[in-house]
């Protein structure tokens, strides 16, 4: 909820969810030095610290490039939702687990030089014009430093004194922070990777990431083509809005709107989040309220303002049923301001 | 999503998408023919041969 610095709390669900998490990461870990050590060719000889250098590389990488799924993939599937409320715990994981990774390189290939490990690895390798020469530990050392400040001011605190446009900005450096790491690998473990497990995996997620992100924000920047109903725009026939959901509607100019169902009520708010920018239409009605996605933040369907002692308010816009039909007036109210819903089986 | 926030996402990765993809490109093109790992101390490589 959204009062002072403590917006997003435990509950048993996201306690249950870091368990899987902690449990997951141990099974990927052991799993992967053992295949790694099951598969070697004779005469090869792996110190354990490189299986662990490379298991917490890959896992680093894979868990960042679920968490840079989770959103688009939430828009396209309900399934998805609950990562979304988890997605911050995800992050910081993600980046305690390539803190360990680093410390590893640092340690196996910097540490026994006379030179600091810190300053060696900038300095020991001065290739920057050759591809398969380049310095790409450099790489992943800036990548880990976005993944630091983005996991130092993940916590509400930094949202609320930075401003959530400030905050989110700077959020999106994880974006950059996973060029960086597809660069890392390219240029570093591909290079001198004979298994072609490496290359696939990098090509796959690299794609699939971009291609999520490309379509899904394509869609979401559609406007809804459906004015109707003098200027009102078009939402969807009744049977089509499920209890306790939203279907968002897209104006020409002007934030998206969420229009809920909740039993035979119809109302409409802004489709923003006052937190984060989270997409409200995207959750759903949870003891009432409008329920985000991403941090539980919640508002009455009935003003848009948050419960008490919570005072965030959004803005609330007409509703009305014509023909089984539910439309939106695209003019919003003031943040806050009451509006009657509509009500299923009193239309005109 | 703001609609300004979802503008500056597409445009971000409309151009760190290809640019990622076509030095992925590069880099599995580009590779030695006996693979090495150049960035490591000459010491490593020739003590791990």
């Amino acid at each position: 909820m959204s009062h002072d610095y403590k917006a997003v709390q435990w509950t048993p669900f996201k306690k249950r969810f870091d368990l899987w998490m902690l449990g997951g990461i141990a099974v990927y870990l052991i799993g992967f030095v053992a295949i790694t050590y099951a598969s070697q060719p004779q005469g090869d000889s792996l110190a354990p610290v490189q299986a662990l250098i490379r298991a917490t590389g890959t896992l680093a990488f894979l868990l960042l490039t679920f968490i840079l799924c989770i959103g688009p993939m939430a828009r396209l599937t309900d399934r998805f939702k609950p990562f979304l409320y988890n997605r911050r715990h995800l992050g910081v994981t993600t980046f305690l687990v390539a803190l360990v990774h680093a410390g590893l390189v640092l340690m196996w290939y910097h540490g026994f030089s006379e030179t600091n490990a810190l300053v060696s690895l900038f300095i020991s390798n001065p290739r920057y014009e050759s591809l398969h020469g380049f310095p790409f530990e450099v790489l992943g050392f800036v990548a880990l430093l976005i993944m630091f400040l983005m996991a130092a001011t993940s916590h509400d605190f930094w949202n609320a004194n930075l401003g959530p446009g400030l905050w989110k900005a700077l959020h999106m450096g994880v974006y950059f922070a996973y060029g960086l790491l597809v660069a890392h690998i390219a240029l570093g473990a591909i290079q001198f990777e004979k298994s072609p497990i490496y290359v696939t995996l990098l090509a796959l997620s690299a794609v699939t990431v971009v291609g999520l992100h490309l379509v899904t924000g394509m869609a979401g920047m559609r406007p809804s083509d459906r004015t109707a109903n003098e200027g009102w725009l078009k939402v969807a026939p009744l049977a089509e809005m499920d209890d306790a959901r939203a279907k968002i509607v897209r104006p020409v100019s002007g934030e998206a709107i969420a229009v809920f169902r909740d039993g035979n009520k119809i109302s409409a708010v802004s489709n923003v989040c006052r937190h984060q920018g989270g997409p409200l239409g995207e959750g759903k009605i949870v003891d009432g309220c409008i329920t985000c996605p991403w941090h539980g933040f919640q508002y009455r369907m009935e003003d848009g303002q948050s419960p008490p002692p919570f005072t965030e308010k959004i803005a609330t816009y007409a509703t009305r049923i014509v023909d089984d039909v539910v439309y939106v007036n695209p003019d919003p109210n003031a943040p806050g301001t009451p509006q009657a819903p509509s009500l299923i089986g009193a239309e005109a | 999503m703001k609609r300004a926030h979802r503008r500056t996402h597409f445009a971000i990765w409309a151009v760190l998408g290809p640019v990622m993809l076509w030095l992925l490109v590069l880099a599995v093109q580009n590779r030695p023919a006996q693979p090495v790992n150049e960035s490591l101390p000459d010491a490593l490589i020739e003590e791990a041969r």
